[in-house]
């Protein structure tokens, strides 16, 4: 079985899953939308100051969110052992590393399809045309985001104080992410375009296909019975 | 398939798990696994499986090394964990599914069926398998086994959670196993119904091999080396 | 692993010897032969320190990935113990970095901290590196922890580059370019004493450097005999 199929057939199984019970993604919802509130009584600003403010708040918002997330990734297989059937089996495991990462994916895209036009609507922004190209680059964040963390979330499964130290371990690492993709967004609000942030754009698209392929290569190591 | 281990060992930590063991096992041998709580027997099995890396020491099928990367070699190991291994959140048919296609053996609806049927459990094809009783779920092992058709089986105390029918339905399936040239391994404190299918016998104790021999009848050695740990001694 | 031989310690003792040489040396430039700088006064004589030892934290760092992924290759324990002893005094040359540029930006700055590229910089460093530290004492199964301690080493350092890039533009794309840096290379305004100090004291962090890793290596090495002694003692 090739690789795509394997992690075709482990993302749909983690799917069907997710869909019957709903659990990560609606946490990860009302997770979201709360952190929304809780901005607003922070930052008690007028809106065009808010725009501004748009790409980091939701970025922050987002960065909890997939931590969430992250710290669901491997429910399923915590029952009945099902981690060591899955190792035990013929599974490439740069497969379990698509899957998972697919899976994350799938997820925090649910979510922010729902909370950035929330986030519009809630601080009466106005730029509603720009948000199809926002949502493309926060989904190449995403991205990133879920690559760096799957491979962080299977290192620590087995820590003490796991919860903890996958967010301590995780965010410094992503800081290109987090730097490219903001950036990135400012510029579309500002300019409604691309071209002065086209290098963080190839920044972002290079983080993600370097650290992608390397998590294939590399999740062998990572996971262990 | 043939399986040869050498000097396979495994420290946990400060403790020696497993001290250098050598073995040598023929295509359909039913090797009864055998000791005291904490002798080893779980780890050479998860080391068996390739859950495990060993500390030392190497596994070879059918003249292939077991390592981290070794997707087809583990395509033809099986280790059939009681009542483990299944999604609870999936139901019967859709673990039978995701397995058979996972070892890439995947069946028509009808297959999947046929499988249930031989082990009892084809009315609860839909029902979720955290439903499910530990009998119950270990039937659905064996079902999914069935279907995998491993070279190599191990098997972890499946005795404790099997009731009459079961453990009919369980020897007859290892029986077939050995009878199609694969090779069964169970470690059990079930020793009479152990010893009763072997082909072989190996005790572990304390980590090493104390025993390892092939089943005769009478079996007076057996009894011996059986009884140098046991309080009471005897079968 | 045998306990160092006679040669072994009286080699160190060299290395040791000579780092102190060079220490001493190093310090009598920088802070006695070369002049002080033009605009900074002798303030700007922390660089003789603050230099070698971001230089000595990225040497650190690359050799946590080194071990790290010969680690992983080959699974020596020796590789490991290098690289836990080489994150070990990466942080620590790391954290002594980033003192020494507090200590240098208060009179020339007239803060504290300021969030100029290298800076922020060196502070991701040390977040990823004492997360690495922290990830090891997390994780109570020994291999598990190497293993896992090994990824982050080999991720860590290949998104060095990344962060790099993405802080300097950052701060260079924002950030007026009128403020004083102290990262303008040495040898685009320098006296030639100054050069030599800095290559003196930077020889000294490096003898320095490499003593420190051989008796925290030795530490290592030492928790490992402990425990084959144990198990042996098991036996």
């Amino acid at each position: 079985m090739t690789l795509l199929r394997q992690t075709y057939l482990l993302l749909g199984k983690d799917l069907l899953l997710e869909l019957r019970r709903r659990d990560s993604v609606l946490t990860m919802f009302f997770f979201g939308t709360l952190l929304l509130f809780v901005f607003h009584f922070a930052f008690d600003l007028p809106p065009d100051k808010i725009a501004e403010l748009a790409p980091a708040l939701l970025w922050l918002a987002f960065l909890f969110t997939g931590t969430l997330g992250l710290a669901q990734l491997f429910q399923a297989e915590r029952d009945n052992h099902c981690l060591d059937a899955l190792l035990l089996s013929p599974l490439d495991r740069g497969a379990l590393f698509l899957a998972k990462t697919g899976l994350n994916f799938v997820l925090m895209f649910v979510v922010e399809l729902v909370v950035i036009p929330l986030f519009w609507v809630l601080f009466n922004l106005s730029a509603w045309n720009l948000l199809p190209r926002l949502f493309l680059v926060t989904l190449l964040g995403t991205l990133g985001f879920c690559v760096l963390g799957t491979i962080t979330a299977a290192i620590t499964l087995r820590a003490r104080a796991r919860e903890l130290l996958l967010p301590l371990v995780l965010f410094p690492l992503m800081i290109p992410v987090i730097l490219a993709t903001i950036r990135c967004m400012e510029s579309i609000m500002r300019t409604g375009a691309m071209t002065e942030a086209m290098p963080w754009l190839r920044l972002l698209i290079g983080f993600d296909v370097i650290f992608l392929t390397i998590g294939i290569l590399i999740f062998d190591w990572v996971i262990e019975s | 398939m043939r399986l040869i281990v050498n000097q396979l060992a495994k420290a946990y930590g400060f403790l020696w798990a497993l001290r250098p063991l050598d073995l040598e096992l023929a295509p359909g041998e039913f090797i009864a696994l055998l000791g005291p709580n904490g002798a080893g027997k779980t780890t050479l099995l998860k080391l068996l499986s390739g859950l495990t890396m060993p500390t030392a020491g190497t596994i070879e099928l059918d003249g292939k090394t077991l390592a981290v990367n070794s997707t087809t070699l583990r395509g033809q190991i099986g280790l059939l964990a009681p009542a483990d291994h299944l999604y609870d959140q999936l139901t019967v048919l859709e673990n039978l599914r995701f397995f058979a296609a996972l070892y890439g053996k995947a069946q028509p609806k009808n297959g999947l069926a046929a499988a249930l049927e031989e082990v009892g459990l084809a009315e609860r094809a839909d029902a979720f398998v955290g439903t499910l009783s530990a009998g119950m779920k270990c039937r659905l092992s064996i079902a999914k086994w069935r279907l995998l058709e491993p070279a190599l089986l191990l098997l972890d105390e499946p005795y404790g959670v099997l009731d009459g029918n079961g453990v009919d339905l369980l020897e007859e399936f290892l029986r077939q196993q050995c009878a199609k040239g694969h090779i069964v391994i169970m470690a059990s404190h079930h020793v009479s119904r152990a010893v009763a299918l072997c082909s072989r016998a190996l005790i572990l104790h304390q980590g090493r091999l104390s025993f390892n021999q092939a089943k005769q009848s009478p079996w007076p050695s057996f009894e011996i080396a059986f009884g140098d740990f046991l309080p009471s001694g005897g079968l | 692993m045998a306990q160092p031989t006679a040669a072994v310690k009286k080699r160190k003792g060299i290395l040791g010897g000579a780092a102190l040489l060079a220490i001493t040396a190093g310090l009598c430039w920088s802070l006695v032969i070369a002049p002080p700088d033009g605009y900074q006064g002798e303030v700007q004589r922390i660089m003789y320190l603050h230099l070698p030892s971001i230089l000595t934290a990225y040497l650190s760092y690359f050799l946590v990935f080194i071990g790290s992924g010969m680690y992983l290759w080959k699974r020596e324990k020796k590789d490991d113990l290098l690289a836990h002893a080489a994150a070990e005094l990466g942080v620590l040359f790391t954290a002594l970095t980033i003192v020494e540029g507090s200590i240098w930006g208060k009179p020339t700055w007239g803060v504290w901290w300021t969030w100029d590229a290298r800076l922020t910089l060196t502070a991701i460093l040390l977040l990823i590196y004492a997360g690495y530290l922290m990830l090891r004492s997390l994780i109570d199964d020994e291999q598990r922890a190497a293993s896992a301690a090994a990824i982050l080493g080999i991720i860590g350092f290949l998104d060095i580059p990344l962060i790099h890039m993405s802080v300097y533009w950052w701060r260079t794309l924002h950030q007026p370019p009128s403020i004083l840096r102290p990262d303008k290379k040495p040898w685009e305004t320098v006296h030639p004493a100054m050069l030599t100090a800095l290559a003196v004291s930077f020889v000294g962090f490096l003898l320095l450097y490499f003593y420190l890793l051989s008796l925290r290596y030795r530490v290592g090495e030492m928790r490992q005999e402990i425990k084959a002694l144990r198990l042996e003692r098991g036996a």
